[in-house]
């Protein structure tokens, strides 16, 4: 099963990755910074998670497969 | 200092030639060499690659962001290249633990969760300015539009009279676009001071008529027990000001500016709110309002397989640098649905932009009822000024258009302006936390 991980000392709240996948990125409210609220990727999910992680700025995404 | 092998080039940000031919100077540069070392302004690295930015801006330990004009701590020049005037610049001539302390409380006025709420008032303001020039069929994007609906949310949200956004729309716009070299500056020093004067006033003022807004929680805020000194609320709420008034403004009108003969573009960010989402990030690549940001190398040290001294001066072009064509093919075409487009406009690293997600939300819906309202503009070019330098913020001071006259949606813009004072006027006041503290 694959997974996707947002290392919080990269993550600077660009908040792209919640645009490209809202269902998997959430926003902290006290800074935007994001989190990851899935535990598992589903198969329709990882386009998305790779999509997120090729568009983020400080490159603070991996996705695991 | 000459005895590396260190690229030298001749190469300022502010020079009308970079203006009359950005992007091009950032292919220039980088086929030298992707961090070379500029002999203007006493000497800095210019970062042109998009790897190398990334891998610098990660380094907040070893590139300072510190303005220290008074030589207290260690002398170092601030975020602009050359020095830019005899104080600091809030937290964003700062570095960590003391930046990330006003950004904590700064943070959850700026939250994509709290500028959201902001939206009835970006769309009446929207609205307003609109209807203020729809019958006359002629408008200046800038004036009349783009310098007026980011002030008056930045007056909202700092606690400010909304209505004092005039007093300081012209200084805010003068102190980023005046070049170090033009007979204007000494001028432009003095219109800052004054309104730097006039914010240091509200700022005494708020400390015993609270007001919701950022004023008041920067007030109220204490770092290991103590009160923020007031030279760093000053200093941030004029720097609040700044990139509130200036960058969303610039944004706006290069937009405006290329879809002057791209209507099919006009009608589809109308329509597709996809759309409108990827091209406001292409925008914000393609013109990079904030063109980049000074720092001051802290200890010797190696980055990116660069080698670097303590004391070095360092330009990150986060323009230069969202024309890297490693990273984003084709850099100097506008494709509104590019993907992926991870650009630097808002920085990268702990100094990422405040503001951001408030400066999205106002650009799109600024962007779109301007598209829906006047669907045929045409810009006048004959008319079009842009700042004479481009070197800070990557603007227009003027951007007349004429289109086919249409009607008005609402009330005026002087009544809205009357509305929404008395509707902030009338939220109850924050608790003063320094009332009988001073």
């Amino acid at each position: 099963m694959a997974r996707v991980v947002v290392d919080p000392e990269l993550c600077q709240g660009h908040t792209l990755c919640n645009m490209a996948a809202p269902e998997i990125f959430q926003l902290r409210e006290e800074d935007g910074h994001a989190y990851v609220v899935v535990d598992q990727l589903t198969p329709e999910q990882v386009p998305l998670a790779r999509k997120a992680e090729l568009g983020c700025p400080e490159r603070a995404i991996t996705v695991e497969e | 200092m000459a005895t590396d092998d260190r690229v030298v080039v001749e190469f300022d940000q502010h020079a009308p030639e970079y203006r009359e031919t950005y992007p091009a100077p950032a292919h220039e540069l980088r086929e030298q060499c992707p961090v070379a070392w500029s002999t203007r302004h006493e000497g800095f690295w210019v970062v042109t690659g998009h790897e190398e930015l990334s891998a610098l801006s990660k380094r907040a330990d070893l590139l300072s962001n510190d303005h220290d004009p008074e030589g207290v701590r260690n002398g170092y020049q601030g975020i602009s290249i050359p020095e830019r005037g005899t104080t600091r610049g809030g937290f964003i001539e700062m570095d960590p633990p003391e930046q990330s302390e006003y950004r904590r409380v700064l943070n959850p006025f700026l939250s994509p969760a709290a500028v959201v709420q902001w939206q009835p008032l970006i769309d009446d303001f929207t609205r307003a300015c609109i209807d203020e020039v729809i019958e006359t069929g002629h408008l200046d994007f800038v004036d009349d539009f783009a310098n007026i609906v980011p002030a008056v949310l930045t007056m909202a949200m700092l606690g400010l009279p909304l209505a004092d956004w005039e007093i300081y729309c012209e200084p805010a716009h003068m102190q980023v676009y005046t070049a170090p070299d033009s007979p204007n500056f000494d001028h432009m020093l003095e219109t800052t001071s004054r309104m730097v004067e006039r914010l240091a006033e509200y700022v005494e003022i708020r400390k015993t008529e609270p007001r919701p807004g950022m004023i008041t929680a920067l007030l109220n805020a204490k770092v290991m027990g103590e009160f923020l000194p007031d030279e760093g609320i000053i200093g941030t709420v004029t720097l609040l000001i700044g990139g509130g008034f200036d960058t969303t403004t610039s944004l706006l009108a290069g937009a405006l500016d290329w879809l002057d003969t791209r209507t099919e573009e006009r009608a589809r960010l109308v329509d597709d709110a996809d759309y409108l989402v990827s091209a406001t990030e292409e925008f914000l690549r393609y013109f990079t309002p904030a063109q980049g940001g000074g720092r001051t190398v802290t200890q010797d040290c190696e980055v990116a397989g660069f080698t670097f001294s303590a004391g070095d001066r360092m330009f990150l072009s986060y323009a230069m640098c969202n024309h890297d064509p490693a990273s984003f093919p084709d850099p100097d075409e506008i494709l509104l649905d590019r993907f992926p487009n991870p650009h630097a406009a808002f920085g990268l690293g702990v100094h990422r932009c405040i503001g951001s997600n408030l400066a999205r939300l106002d650009f799109k819906i600024m962007l779109r009822e301007a598209l829906r309202r006047i669907p045929d503009y045409r810009i006048d070019p004959a008319g079009t000024e842009r700042y004479e330098s481009i070197g800070t913020i990557n603007g227009y001071k003027h951007l007349p258009a004429t289109f086919t006259p249409g009607r008005r949606e609402g009330p005026p813009l002087a009544e809205v302006m009357e509305t929404w004072q008395a509707r902030l006027d009338a939220e109850p006041a924050p608790e003063n936390l320094r009332a009988g503290a001073v």
